[in-house]
Parts: structure tokens; C-alpha cells; sequence
């Protein structure tokens, strides 16, 4: 059904008078409900108290740049933990008297569940934390926020102390560790330089240049040794060539001039006698002989050929040139012995020379490899040395209470709490109540309520005009009674308004 | 009411008026007050009859305490619903007279509170005359009118054939306004109702006095089949729906027992309102 406002609290207002008795009542109803609540709820006070936390691990700037520390997990829960742990809570109980009647561990274990619930620790900013406490007892929630408070800034120095403690004892440990390393390092150095005193740093330059040096010598003394022997091959040539010229020159030669010769006079012969002239005749004699002589001794010159060897005769022997080449040739193979035995000792040398390189840089690298290892082992213990002097000062700096970075930055205060209802919303909540839910059944009857209220309603559910809508029609004696009732009405009313003022101002007084 | 609304239905109920009135229709000119007058008394005999015969007269008060209007407190909202319902239903009817049934959706929606004081609303006009008929036999309270209750009936006219219709009609101490009471607070059958004599008596009732409305207060419609025998005999039917009492359902059963055609429409009863408050 379509409904202007105006109508709608038309409407209202006409079914708030027909049922007025009604409205009253649960205007009575519902004060005097909420007046009770407020009455009973629970008072409730909060304690708060803020604490600066600088809370950097003092591990942190102890090892910063040496070793990585593990993160440390969200600080805020830690503080939290460390707040609503059992250490702190313990003793929060028993300082503010719960455990006075000795409770059973349930007990305390329900009286630890609570004091959990009404504790909060928020972070405010970022060093700054804040515990906040709620209670009934105005005294006791400003008890118990401040030991919280204590407690934690106690905790947390102790802490601090021993995170330093053993910071310092791991330092500590660390650098005697190095110290070990350290020595044995040395040792092993030293035991290595004197095992290889080539192994210098240098050492292989030297071998390198040394070994260039062998090999150029070898090969020069090939080269000399290479012409030697071909100076001596060629004087072994020269010395066999010699011994045929020789040969040859000697008889043959004499054979053929002495056939020239005896070849001349027998031609001058002929000139003037006859070929059987005797002495042409011995003169043909004597040069066949000599022919045949010449022959044989070419025959035997040729059979000698092969065997290249030719038989010095003592004419050869005695040439000078002859003695002469086998003096040189003599003279070549002593230096061809001699070269070789150079070239075999340079061998010698070379092959030393590379054995002793090897030897050198296998102990070469093992020695930087220790050298290393004992410069980072000097440099992670010089290090160590000066974090632990640090971590001493450290340790005298806390005890000394100097570096302590938790401050109390807001005291213990327990104030109202701000969330909990207050009297006079109670109060306040009743009147506006106590109105709009009877106006609100009202409505919701106008809405649901199968019997008709509205005129309008008719109208438009029955598709029928509506004549007439005739107002009650108030009679004298109704009218009075109208009058007396709504005066009783307005005095229960005005009672109940009363009731709640005087229970307002007791409780601002404090009386209540 | 905003003040033209209040001109515009004083315009109409003279206008309703003027209608009833020949000489001024037909003149088309406003005839003098005394003439007026003059052409309302046009059955001197009735007016005569019921002015020498009516008894005491109740005080405007002596009617409020009775739950029934008077002109005098027009400043009263019912009075003036009345008089608009009244001068609906003149309208409707051209300044006919008519019956109407006045019947509630279901017991207890006043419709006997709205017929008696429809037809107190008739009587305010001083050239109508109203018959209040109570036709509610089962819960009747017509007679509660009358200085006398046990005075004679329609149950008497059914019954004894002698009776005369003037018999049973009663003034009620209301100028212009008499009342037919169930007479005798027995049933009588609804065999009575839908008999001859029942729609004679209504055609005599109503033909007698041209300027009389008959108003039956009618048994509710929920009940029994009567209301629906009763809206055949009537002109016009106002059916009686009280806040906080009807219900839909009841209202709906209640218009679909009547034809759409007598149906004036819904009286939506007993609206509540503070009474200062205007």
C-alpha cells in the first residue's frame, strides 16, 4: 500500500492514542529495563600506560657486517607475548591479590584466560607501545596496568642483559675458534715453505727462462752437429776420390803415354819401312803389350769400383793432399763426438729442468691455497677481537643501566572506560526506546495486522469507495474519563522521567 | 476541511436542496427565503403530523450523551461526515427518498451507531424526515431509542394483521426522525423478512412520505443470509467496516453479497482521532 509520510505518521499518531494504555506501558517497560541494565551493568575502568620500546637486537650492530642475525620475528607480537606470557601474568596475579585465596591451577588457569581477555597491547607509532586493562575496580585496573608496565620493562632489561651475555659468549667463542684456525694455519705454512724452499715466489720465471735456454742450446748444438757431420761426409768423399786420381794417374797414364809414345815412333817408322819391318813389327809388339797391360790394370781399376775402396797403394799414401784430407776427416769425427756428447747432457738438464717445474707448481698452488686460508683466517679473528671488545663494553654498558632504551612514556592511569556504556546513555536509550518501540509495533501491526486500520487500505484492497470515514464520536462521560486517563497517563510518564533524572544525578553523584 | 472544501459542500447541500425545489429549478432564479420555505412544506399534512405529534424533544446534549449527533455540534467531525454522507446519498439519489441498508461486515462494527445517526443527519434538514427500521433481530437496539422499548414492532406487524403500520413507527425525541423497533426481542424467521408484507411495508413506508429516508439497520453481513434478503429491498447498501474489528476477509465476503450497483460504498468506522485535536 502507497503511503505518504504525512499519513504514515498521521497513522501513527492516531494508533499511538488508540493505544495509548498500550504505549505507556511499554514506554514504562522499557525505561525501567534499561534503567535496571544500567544500573547493574558492570562498571568498567581502563588502565593504559604507553612504553617506549627501542628494541633493536643487540646481536644486530654487534655482528653488523660479520654475520647476517636471523630476523627477528614481527616485534609486536613479540612484545606481546612477552606482556601476556606466563612470567609477567604470574606475578600480575599474585601481586594484585587473586591468588590470595590460593586457587586450584583451573582456577588460575581461568583467572589468566581473563586477565588475557581485558589486557590489549597495541603498537602506537613505531617504538611505542601501549597496554591498555580493563576492569570493574578502578583501583586495581591501575594497579595491575602499572605492574603490567613494570614487569615488562624488568623482562625486557633482563633480557636484554642476557641477549648481551650471549652475544658476548658467542663472540668470544668465535674468536678462540679463529685463534685454532689461525695457528694451525700458520703452522701448515710454515711447514710447507720449508718442505719446497724453490717454491719462492719467482721461482717459475726463472725455471721458464732457464728451460728457453736449455732448449736454445740444444738446438744450436744439433745445428753444429748437423754440419759436422756433413763436413765429414764430404771429407770421407773427398778422401775416396782422391785414391782413384791417384791410381789412375799413376799407371794407367804411364801405360797410355808410353803406348803414345811407342804409337809415334812406329808411325815415323812406317813413313819409311814396310809394317814387317822388324822394328815395326816390335814396335806393334810392345804396344799391344802395354795394351793389354793397360787393360788389365783397367780391369782390375774396374773390378775395385764396387766396393768404393779403393786400396790406397803407397803412392796414394803418400800424396799430401791425401794425408791432408785424412787429417780433416779425422779431426770432423772427434767433433762430431764431442757435439753429441753436449747435446745429450743439455738433454739431461732439460728433463731435470721440467721434472723440478712440475715439483714446483703442484707445491705452488697448495701454498696459496694455505696462504689464503690463513689471511681470511687472520682478518674473521682481528675482527672478531675488536666485536668482542665491543660486546664487553656491551656488557658493562647494561649493567651499568646506560644503553636501557625502555622508558615509561605515559604513567599508569585507570580512567572510565570510554567504550563501556555510560548511566545516561542508558537513560537516554530508555526514553528514545520506550518511543520508538511502541510506535515501531504499532507500525509493524498497522502493516501486518489483518484487520483494517487504514481507510485507505479498503480502498485500494477492495477496489471500493469509501463513503464515509467516521471519526470515534466522543461522548461527555468517555470524554472524562479520556481526560483522567490521560492525566494518570501522563503522570506515569512524567514519573518514569523523574525516576530516571533521580537515578542520573545519584549517579553522577557517586551514591549509586 | 479547508475552507473552500467547507464552501464547495455547502454549495452542494443547497444545491441538493434546490433540487428538491421545483420553483427554483425551474425559475432558475433564487427564490425568496419564504418561498423556499414555502416549496419544502410540500406535504403540509406530514409535517404537521409529525410536528404535532412529536414528543419531547431530546437537548443536543441529551443526544451526545447518547451517542447522536445535532446540528448544534457541527464542530464535531462526525457531524460533518454525517451530513457529507447524507448529501452523498441525496445526490445519488436526485432528492429521491430511498432506502438504504446500512449492514456491518461482521457483529460489533457500529452499524447500528451509524444508521441512527445517518438518519439523525436526514432529520437536520428540515424538509426530510428519516425512519430508522431495525431489521437486526438478533441483536437489536433501535428500541433503546424509544422513551418505552417494549413498544410494538415489526415482530408484532408480522404477526398480528391487524396491526397498523403507524403503530409501530415511534418518535425517537428527534425533530423529523421516527423509529420501527424489532418489537419484542424474539427471532422471527427470515421467512418474514422476504415475505409480501415485508416488501409491502417497504413500498408503503416509502411511498407514503416522498421526503422520508428509510434507514435498515441490517443484522450483519457475516451471520446470516438476512442482510443479503435485505439489500434486495433497499435502494442503496453502506457497508460498515470498524477500524481494528473488520477484516479484509470479512469485507470482502460482505461486498461480494451484494451487487455493485446499490453499493454507496465502504463507511469506514470508529477512525481514531484526538478529540481536541481537529
Amino acid at each position: 500500500m502507497q503511503m505518504y509520510p504525512e499519513q504514515i505518521a498521521k497513522a501513527l499518531i492516531n494508533e499511538s492514542f488508540h493505544s495509548r494504555r498500550l504505549v505507556v506501558g511499554m514506554f514504562v517497560i522499557v525505561n525501567v529495563a534499561l534503567l535496571a541494565a544500567g544500573l547493574l551493568w558492570p562498571k568498567s575502568y581502563t588502565g593504559s600506560t604507553s612504553i617506549v620500546v627501542d628494541e633493536k637486537s643487540i646481536m644486530e650492530p654487534l655482528m653488523k657486517g660479520a654475520a647476517v642475525a636471523t630476523e627477528t620475528a614481527d616485534r609486536n607480537r613479540n612484545v606481546r607475548e612477552v606482556i601476556l606470557g606466563r612470567t609477567i601474568i604470574g606475578q600480575v596475579l599474585e601481586r594484585a591479590g587473586w591468588l590470595a585465596d590460593h586457587p586450584t591451577a583451573l582456577e588460575q588457569e581461568g583467572l589468566i584466560e581473563q586477565l588475557k581477555a581485558r589486557t590489549t597491547v597495541t603498537p602506537v607509532g613505531r617504538d611505542v607501545i601501549k597496554i591498555e586493562y580493563r576492569d570493574s575496580d578502578q583501583e586495581r585496573t591501575f594497579f595491575v596496568t602499572k605492574t603490567f608496565a613494570d614487569l615488562f620493562i624488568q623482562e625486557m632489561i633482563a633480557q636484554k642483559e642476557s641477549e648481551t651475555r650471549s652475544a658476548f659468549d658467542f663472540i668470544d667463542k668465535q674468536a678462540q675458534e679463529y685463534q685454532q684456525k689461525l695457528t694451525a694455519a700458520e703452522e701448515e705454512l710454515r711447514q710447507l715453505r720449508s718442505s719446497n724452499l724453490d717454491a719462492r715466489p719467482g721461482s717459475d720465471l726463472e725455471l721458464s727462462a732457464r728451460l728457453i735456454a736449455l732448449n736454445t742450446r740444444i738446438e744450436n748444438t744439433t745445428m753444429e752437429l748437423r754440419e759436422a757431420e756433413m763436413k765429414h761426409a764430404s771429407l770421407e768423399r773427398q778422401v775416396n776420390g782422391e785414391a782413384e786420381v791417384t791410381v789412375l794417374a799413376t799407371r794407367e797414364g804411364q801405360f797410355r803415354a808410353r803406348i803414345a809414345e811407342l804409337q809415334a815412333k812406329l808411325d815415323t817408322l812406317r813413313l819409311s819401312f814396310l809394317d814387317s819391318h822388324p822394328d815395326i813389327v816390335q814396335l806393334k809388339n810392345q804396344i799391344q803389350d802395354l795394351r793389354a797391360e793397360a787393360s788389365s790394370q783397367r780391369e782390375r781399376r774396374e773390378k775395385a769400383k764396387p766396393s768404393e775402396r779403393v786400396e790406397p797403394d803407397e803412392t796414394v799414401v803418400n800424396n799430401p793432399v791425401y794425408q791432408q784430407l785424412r787429417r780433416e776427416l779425422s779431426q770432423s769425427q772427434l767433433t762430431i763426438g764431442a757435439l753429441k756428447a753436449r747435446i745429450a747432457e743439455a738433454q739431461r738438464l732439460l728433463r731435470e729442468e721440467v721434472g723440478r717445474g712440475k715439483d714446483l707448481h703442484s707445491g705452488d698452488a697448495r701454498l696459496v691455497e694455505v696462504t689464503r686460508d690463513y689471511q681470511i683466517n687472520r682478518e674473521i679473528y682481528q675482527d672478531l677481537l675488536h666485536r668482542r671488545e665491543r660486546a664487553r663494553v656491551s656488557i658493562n654498558m647494561d649493567s651499568d643501566r646506560q644503553g636501557s632504551s625502555f622508558k615509561i612514556l605515559e604513567p599508569a592511569k585507570a580512567v572510565p572506560s570510554p567504550n563501556a556504556p555510560r548511566f545516561w546513555q542508558f537513560v537516554v536509550g530508555g526514553v528514545v526506546l520506550g518511543v520508538l518501540i511502541p510506535v515501531g509495533l504499532l507500525f509493524a501491526r498497522l502493516q501486518f495486522d489483518p484487520r483494517v486500520r487504514l481507510a485507505n487500505a479498503i480502498s485500494e484492497g477492495h477496489k471500493v469507495p469509501v463513503a464515509a470515514i467516521v471519526p470515534h464520536l466522543w461522548g461527555p462521560r468517555e470524554l472524562a474519563g479520556l481526560r483522567k486517563e490521560l492525566a494518570i497517563l501522563a503522570l506515569v510518564v512524567t514519573a518514569m522521567l523523574a525516576l530516571s533524572a533521580t537515578l542520573s544525578i545519584a549517579r553522577v553523584l557517586g551514591v549509586l | 476541511m479547508s475552507k473552500i472544501e467547507k464552501a464547495l459542500k455547502k454549495a452542494g447541500e443547497e444545491r441538493g436542496n434546490l433540487q428538491l425545489m421545483p420553483a427554483a429549478a425551474a425559475g432558475g432564479r433564487s427564490a425568496p427565503r419564504t418561498a423556499l420555505l414555502g416549496q419544502q412544506i410540500e406535504n403540509p399534512e406530514t409535517i404537521s403530523r409529525m410536528a404535532g405529534n412529536e414528543h419531547k424533544l431530546l437537548s443536543a446534549d441529551e443526544l451526545w450523551e447518547r451517542g447522536i449527533i445535532h446540528p448544534q455540534r457541527a464542530e464535531e467531525p462526525a457531524v460533518q461526515v454525517f451530513r457529507e454522507l447524507r448529501t452523498k446519498i441525496i445526490q445519488q439519489n436526485d432528492g429521491q427518498n430511498a432506502v438504504i441498508l446500512v449492514a456491518a461486515v461482521s457483529k460489533g462494527n457500529g452499524a447500528s451507531f451509524i444508521a441512527r445517526n445517518l438518519g439523525a443527519a436526514f432529520a437536520f434538514d428540515s424538509a426530510k424526515t428519516a425512519l430508522l427500521v431495525d431489521c437486526n433481530f438478533r441483536n437489536p437496539s433501535v428500541h433503546r431509542l424509544l422513551p418505552d422499548p417494549s413498544l410494538p414492532g415489526l415482530a408484532d406487524y408480522f404477526e398480528n394483521p391487524e396491526i397498523d403500520v403507524t403503530k409501530i413507527i415511534h418518535p425517537v425525541g428527534i425533530a423529523r426522525f421516527r423509529a420501527i423497533p424489532t418489537g419484542g426481542l424474539r427471532e422471527i424467521p427470515a421467512e418474514y423478512i422476504v415475505s409480501v408484507k415485508m416488501r409491502r411495508l417497504m413500498d408503503s413506508l416509502r411511498e407514503r412520505y416522498r421526503d422520508r429516508f428509510i434507514i435498515l439497520d441490517s443484522p450483519p453481513m457475516s451471520d446470516i443470509a438476512d442482510a443479503r434478503i435485505l439489500s434486495e429491498l433497499s435502494d442503496y447498501v453502506l457497508v460498515v467496516a470498524r477500524h481494528g474489528c473488520a477484516t479484509n476477509a470479512q469485507i470482502e465476503t460482505g461486498l461480494s453479497a451484494i451487487s455493485n450497483k446499490k453499493l454507496l460504498g465502504i463507511v469506514f468506522n470508529d477512525e481514531p482521532r484526538i478529540p481536541w485535536i481537529r
